[in-house]
């Protein structure tokens, strides 16, 4: 199999990962660093400065998009890309789609972004952007679902590997999603306001099925495409079974698109919707825990790799987070306790554990992983590796734990009745008891953002490292030429 | 199907296919707790369906068995009905221990007086435990959580200075309309000398000394036709009531920061602004967004906030 490493940079196209890889990592600084800042906002109000552009309610989108679409999508695209080449053994398609779909992504997330801070969104959670950018997404979507597919068609290998299934769900899924989600009707043809073609109930019937499908093929699916190539490729261990990535691949697939209606708990929807959609949750539990379990168990014979490599430490402990989030999911989806959950801190928190745990860790290990070997050279320092992982790992505790303290302590004060029958304590008083928990959170997405500065930083000198070693090689051939 | 590459796999085998170099994939069989646990999830999701309203048939759905829910509807007639959570919040609100202790109480309230509210130690707990958080859902925003108000911007609650009244049906008629308090402006009336006279001769009222020629000017501006100042402030300096004029002569200030003024210069800049600058607040109406009940409560809350009048 030697031929695949000798003339992997030639063979395959690894200009356009590079691109993504690097914008993934700007995105995930700034997305978190936005993330820190109105975390801070909620701790200590004053940091608003009365300045509209830099409040909550439009840095809030700002943090989700750059971390979901900008850091998640970029490091999605990038994967991808390496991942089906290398498991194909075949160049990608064609290097000017590839390219078109970086910079239309790219253009998308900083349209939006700036459009946010300058009040234009459209509303729908994870779906903010304003009607022209999803259409700029949809074009985008449409092309990088065809050079994958495209890629996949020339593989040299016979059979297509399990990642590639997660990666072509999730691209399927995706666009599926969003074009529907997105069905609204412009206010005029040069406004940028639109107005949805769902109303009422349906619309936001529709919306959370957007919202938990974005979770179950953006951050689940994809990121499972990921984990099935970079686990045991790090571990140099087969695939624990075969038969178990095929029976919860499809389940997987099968049960998510039923589940968004368990967001709608105790509203206008019909009780039976939202009741079907909490069954499909708890049904999800087993198929979700296959990826934990195949992640894991390859592991299984070699766990002394835990001890010398830092990126296993990255892998392993997302599919642990994997695990947590994705048995705290169904039984947050039960209606009583979803009764107790429901708009408070603790569905944050149930967020982060899968967004920082699960989403960044295992994109954070792939990339360790991965970004070395795009550069053909070696990382930098493996000692950030670790520091990264213990800020990583601290970041994510700290915020879990607190919201847990603040969504489960609001929610029960907000329930609580005295010795009269009345509601023993007042909304302002339960907002009050989070300031606490707030700044606990704040501190903990520090830690997150500076492990994230530290890969950065990681990042940039490896490949300032590999420019080097590639300038004197040349330096060293072009001396010979001249000598001869 | 074996795979000679691979010294530990030991019995199970991987599926023989290779990609990207060493990527392989065991073929071990599916784990068997795994296998019985996707199954139990499977149990309960049938059991849910039969209990609950869950699949959709035709235009309708299945209702579920065996849970049904009975009350008493708005019309006054008993109702049984599939579980759905209308129903549960119904027969909550008719038979939760909680409801039904809060509804004798308020059948209580509503036939009572404010004396007997006041006065009686259950009804006045009751009434304690049921104002505290219409307060802190309503009024703190602007009076504050314990009423204190801001000044310069909203009225202290808990002090014994009322502009509008004290008594429980003054507190009433305020919660139930609204108040729109006003004073003129006079920055454009007078000239400078005049505001600093006028000024000095409102602190002298609450004992704080001036210049005497200055309060000598100012008195006979607040007290004339020049300013006609006395028209709501009386000639005393008290205030009225019917208008919601302050009280000038106590030590209890609603607009300038007096008491929080350091030095008399201050103290009579903060004077003169409001003087200048005239005064335009607004509480709003609650009659409407409150039941009866609720503002008979908040009105008995906000008297013994201050001891009454």
């Amino acid at each position: 199999m030697a031929h695949s490493a000798v003339t992997s940079t030639d063979q395959y196209n690894y200009e356009i990962i590079k691109k993504f890889a690097i914008m993934a990592v700007v995105w995930a600084v700034l997305g978190m660093g936005a993330g820190v800042y109105i975390a801070s906002e909620l701790a200590w109000p004053f940091l608003n400065f009365d300045i509209a552009e830099i409040t909550f309610g439009r840095l809030r989108p700002v943090h989700t998009t750059l971390v979901i679409f900008g850091f998640g999508g970029n490091a999605l695209f990038a994967t991808s890309y390496y991942v089906v080449q290398r498991t194909c053994q075949a160049r990608l398609y064609s290097d000017a789609l590839a390219g078109f779909t970086f910079w239309g992504w790219n253009l998308s997330l900083v349209l939006g972004v700036v459009g946010y801070m300058a009040g234009y969104s459209q509303g729908r959670e994870y779906a903010e952007f304003i009607w022209p950018i999803d259409l700029l997404i949809a074009v985008t979507w449409v092309v990088y679902f065809w050079v994958f597919v495209q890629t996949l068609r020339r593989r040299s290998q016979p059979h297509i590997y399990v990642a590639n299934w997660f990666y072509l769900a999730f691209i399927l899924a995706t666009a599926l999603l969003h074009i529907f989600n997105n069905l609204a009707v412009p206010v005029s043809l040069f406004s940028l306001e639109s107005y949805s073609l769902f109303s009422g109930v349906q619309d936001a019937m529709t919306q959370w099925w957007y919202g938990h499908n974005a979770v179950g093929f953006f951050l689940t699916a994809a990121f499972l495409g990921m984990m099935y190539y970079f686990v045991p490729k790090q571990a140099g261990r087969p695939v624990y079974s075969y038969r178990l990535s095929i029976i919860h691949f499809w389940a997987l697939i099968f049960l998510y698109m039923w589940v968004g209606a368990h967001h709608l708990h105790w509203t206008a929807l019909p009780d039976w919707t939202s009741s079907l959609a909490a069954t499909f949750s708890i049904l999800l539990l087993l198929p979700s825990w296959g990826g934990m379990i195949n992640g894991i168990m390859t592991l299984s014979g070699a766990w002394d790799k835990l001890r010398s490599d830092p990126i296993m430490l990255f892998l392993i402990t997302s599919l642990s987070f994997y695990g947590m989030s994705t048995f705290e999911g169904p039984m947050m989806s039960l209606k009583s306790v979803n009764a107790l959950s429901h708009y408070t801190d603790w569905t944050v928190g149930h967020v982060h554990s899968g967004a920082l745990g699960w989403v960044a860790m295992v994109s954070i290990g792939s990339f360790y992983h991965m970004v070395p070997r795009l550069w053909d050279t070696k990382i930098y320092s493996v000692k950030l590796i670790y520091v990264h992982f213990f800020l990583a790992t601290i970041g994510i505790v700290l915020y879990i734990t607190s919201m847990w303290v603040a969504g489960i302590g609001q929610g029960l004060m907000l329930r609580a009745f005295d010795e009269y029958g009345n509601l023993a304590y007042t909304f302002v008083e339960s907002v009050t008891f989070l300031h606490g928990p707030y700044v606990v959170r704040a501190i903990g997405g520090m830690f997150f953002l500076t492990g994230a500065v530290i890969m950065a930083y990681n990042f940039y000198m490896t490949v300032r490292a590999a420019k080097r070693e590639q300038a004197a090689i040349e330096a060293k051939i072009a001396a010979k030429m001249a000598n001869a | 199907m074996s795979n000679a590459t691979d010294k530990q796999t030991g019995a199970v085998q991987t599926t023989g296919h290779a990609w990207d170099g060493d990527l392989q994939e065991y073929n071990n069989p599916l784990p068997r707790w795994w296998v019985w646990a996707f199954y139990a999830t499977f149990v309960f999701a049938i059991v849910y369906w039969l209990i609950y309203p869950t699949w959709p048939v035709g235009t309708s759905f299945t209702k579920g068995f065996g849970n049904n829910i009975t009350f008493t509807n708005d019309a006054g007639e008993t109702v049984t009905t599939h579980w759905n959570t209308r129903a549960k919040l119904a027969y909550d609100m008719e038979f939760s221990d909680g409801a039904v202790k809060q509804r004798e109480y308020l059948d209580l309230i509503i036939g009572a007086s404010y004396d007997e509210i006041l006065s009686d130690p259950d009804k006045s707990a009751f009434m304690r435990s049921y104002a505290k958080g219409l307060f802190g859902d309503n009024c703190a925003a602007c009076h504050g959580a314990g009423g204190t108000g801001v000044i310069g911007l909203f009225p202290n609650l808990v002090d014994d200075a009322w502009l509008w009244g004290g008594s429980t049906a003054k507190i009433e008629e305020t919660l139930r309309h609204g108040r729109m308090g006003f004073m003129p402006a006079f920055a454009a009336t007078f000239d400078e000398q005049q505001l600093d006279a006028v000024a000095a001769y409102t602190l002298s009222l609450s004992g704080h000394e001036g210049d005497a020629e200055q309060v000598a000017m100012g008195q006979k501006i607040f007290q004339g036709e020049e300013g006609g100042c006395y028209y709501c402030h009386t000639a005393a300096g008290t205030g009225l009531e019917s208008v919601g004029s302050a009280n000038l002569t106590d030590s209890i200030w609603t607009v300038a920061n007096v008491p929080g003024a350091e030095g008399y210069e201050a103290k009579h800049a903060a004077v003169r602004n409001v003087i200048a600058n005239g005064i335009s607040r607004h509480m709003p109406a609650w009659e409407g967004r409150l039941s009866d009940g609720e503002i008979k409560l908040l009105t008995a809350y906000v008297y013994s906030l201050s001891g009454g009048e």
